[in-house]
């Protein structure tokens, strides 16, 4: 294999145009897609727009692309890059030149990315992100994988004289794969989700569906026959049932294959390999994305599990860094992980991490105010339906209560934390279990908040923030409360760790 | 090697409680006031705007003194909250730290470690500048949640906070 010489301008593969203009093609009729409608209509209906004809539609739309075509062009040509000893630097633009250099101990994250064109034509995408503002993003949207590798390690090494030895020892020790999803456990992870979310969405969208069909029948004037045919079961009311719980069940079906397409595609050919230092994730179908995980970098471990995916062992891991757009954080989320595998992980990403300390629960305020939540809802939803559909959907407590009995003494039970020398761990979820795990150092401030009712019982929660999310530990006593302020401001200034 | 692993007493820990934080000026109470009247002012006008334009297309008569009514208590009770609360609103400055607490419903006290801001800011808007008043903007790198600002403090004094913090953290680094 021929070794690229990044010290010299290099453009990306010449594959680059194509994909440049895909994404151009695709940007253009994103934007003018509701222009193109109206096109479509007004040609559909016979009549000539403003004296357009379709020859000239045509005509101009093979121009735009042509234009599009040297745009890619030229873009392409007018990308260079190259790296020096410590930085990384970039020239872009047709018109307005762009010089971009970047010190290579900047660089916060360098992803792998190969969408579907990408794919196809065999190129891969490098994404550079650093810590500055969100829009300090670059990308070379085509490059072959081994130049891109070879690129994105060398973006790592942060002295380039040693990086010679460095890609020997690399070469050497074959990186070990971790963690490969099979499909099987694909399969059970989309299953197993929590499908209260999905469901809900898909249950409105279904109702309106259902509502307007309605309006339409109602329209065409088909109500009488309706009538008619209602008035053969006599019970209106069956029927109704009926058709609700169909709609019901359809909903169900409907958010399960959701939910498991959903998996599917973002997690197909999830890998986890290990490295030295690092950890990389590789995984998705139709826009396949290769990432590295920094130790120092990491902020945040949410750890989530459910009842369901606690028996068939299933665990998703999320990793929140410091300062990835959303888009992107969603990515750093390994699902369908073993206990032992979890275990090695967090081990791996946090330093001695152990479980120590003591388990302390917030204060029994807690159920108090979340069922003061669950009442207010109660009472909102029962005058709602009160209004809107009479007396009989007053039926709906009877499945209300349960569950909102459940939901507080589940609420309770998963809420705990646990504060030990270098880490604080805090558990919440109601249907799903969820584990929060920060480093201590990396907090950036500590908030302590009380409301006027809190007061009196002399109640207090402490939000914690990290660069990446705030955790709360919710409703403690005040005493207890200002003891881990206290403390953890004790601990953030005492040791001079860095937080990134 | 000087390495000591000394067991933490956390009674003995720096207490935050003990702290006597200080208020933040007084003059900042009349740029307060002086915005509630603002948007009182604006809420009423709104009012009458409504029943203006509501009456003029279609014909019905909306009860006036009701609403202002209703405005006005509103209006009312949201004044007493904002001079209550305005006594909360305190801060400090600690060898390794900053503290700022405020709100009355809400009350909340926030410490963002001094090693910890990525840069201090001090404005002054028009109003502020004319009662000798400047707001102090300490960022840190997490989410908007952890950034300060502490407003209504005395111009001088302003400038020196800034100065202090400014100098701590080039001295970190």
């Amino acid at each position: 294999m021929e070794i690229t010489d990044f010290s010299q301008p290099l453009r990306q593969s010449s594959k680059g145009i194509i994909v440049i203009f895909g994404f151009k093609v695709f940007q253009f009729f994103k934007k003018f897609f509701v222009l193109f409608i109206a096109f479509g209509v007004s040609l559909i209906r016979g009549k000539s727009f403003a004296n357009i004809t379709p020859t000239m539609i045509l005509l101009g739309i093979i121009g735009i692309i042509v234009i599009i075509l040297v745009i890619a062009i030229l873009k392409y040509l007018n990308f260079k890059f190259y790296l020096s000893k410590e930085d990384f630097h970039l020239s872009s633009g047709i018109i307005n030149k762009d010089t971009t250099i970047i010190p290579k101990s900047k660089i916060q994250n360098v992803y792998i990315k190969q969408n579907f064109l990408q794919q196809i034509i065999n190129v891969v995408s490098l994404k550079i992100e650093t810590a500055g503002d969100k829009k300090s993003e670059i990308e070379i949207s085509a490059l072959d994988r081994p130049t891109a590798i070879l690129l994105k390690k060398r973006l790592f090494n942060k002295l380039s004289v040693a990086s010679e030895e460095l890609d020997l020892v690399d070469h050497i020790e074959e990186p070990e794969i971790f963690f490969k999803v099979t499909l099987k456990r694909l399969l059970l992870e989309g299953l197993s989700q929590n499908h209260f979310k999905s469901f809900l969405l898909i249950f409105t969208f279904v109702f309106s569906l259902y509502n307007e069909f309605e309006e339409y029948l109602q329209e065409l004037k088909l109500e009488e026959h309706i009538d008619d045919f209602v008035q053969l079961d006599e019970d209106t009311l069956f029927n109704l049932l009926i058709t609700n719980v169909i709609i019901v069940i359809v909903v169900v079906l409907i958010s399960l294959l959701f939910s498991v397409v959903k998996t599917f595609i973002i997690n197909f050919n999830l890998e986890v390999v290990e490295h030295q230092k690092t950890v990389e994730i590789n995984k998705g179908l139709f826009n396949k994305v290769s990432l590295s995980l920094m130790p120092s970098r990491i902020q945040n471990l949410v750890i989530t599990t459910n009842r369901v995916k606690q028996y068939l062992g299933l665990h998703s891991l999320s990793v929140k860094q410091a300062m990835v757009n959303q888009k992107q954080q969603k990515n750093f989320n390994i699902v369908a992980l073993e206990k032992e595998q979890l275990n090695y992980l967090i081990n791996k990403l946090l330093l001695n991490y152990i479980a120590e300390g003591e388990t302390e629960k917030p204060s029994t305020y807690f159920m108090r105010i979340s069922a003061l939540e669950m009442l207010s809802l109660g009472i909102l939803i029962n005058t709602v339906l009160l209004f809107l559909f009479g007396v009989e959907m007053l039926l709906i407590n009877f499945v209300f209560v349960p569950l909102a009995v459940l939901y507080v003494y589940f609420a309770y039970k998963k809420a705990y934390y646990r504060i030990s020398d270098n880490y604080i761990t805090i558990g919440s979820g109601v249907i799903d279990t969820i584990t929060n795990i920060l480093e201590i150092h990396k907090i950036q401030g500590i908030k302590l908040k009380q409301t006027l009712f809190q007061k009196r019982s002399g109640i207090a929660s402490l939000v914690i923030l990290t660069a990446s999310k705030a955790v709360t530990i919710p409703y403690i006593t005040k005493t207890e409360a200002l003891s881990i302020y206290n403390y953890l401001l004790y601990k953030v200034e005492s040791q001079d760790k860095n937080w990134m | 090697m000087n390495f000591t692993n000394l067991q933490i007493q956390t009674e003995s820990l720096p207490k935050v409680e003990d702290l006597v934080l200080k208020p933040i000026s007084n003059s900042y109470l009349k740029i307060i006031i002086l915005n509630k009247l603002a948007l009182y002012a604006g809420l009423i006008a709104l009012v009458f705007g409504f029943k203006y334009f509501i009456e003029k297309k279609e014909d019905v008569e909306l009860n006036l003194w009701y609403m202002i009514f209703v405005v006005i208590v509103f209006c009312i009770l949201n004044l007493i909250v904002s001079l209550l609360a305005f006594k909360k609103r305190k801060y400090a400055i600690r060898e390794h730290d900053v503290i700022y607490s405020k709100g009355i419903i809400i009350h909340s006290m926030i410490t963002v470690p001094i090693s910890r801001i990525q840069h201090v800011e001090e404005s002054r808007s028009w109003l502020a500048r004319h009662f000798g008043l400047s707001t102090l903007k300490i960022f840190t790198a997490g989410e908007t949640g952890s950034d300060l600002s502490i407003k209504g403090l005395p111009h001088v004094e302003a400038k020196q906070i800034k100065e202090i913090i400014s100098d701590k953290i080039n001295g970190n680094n």
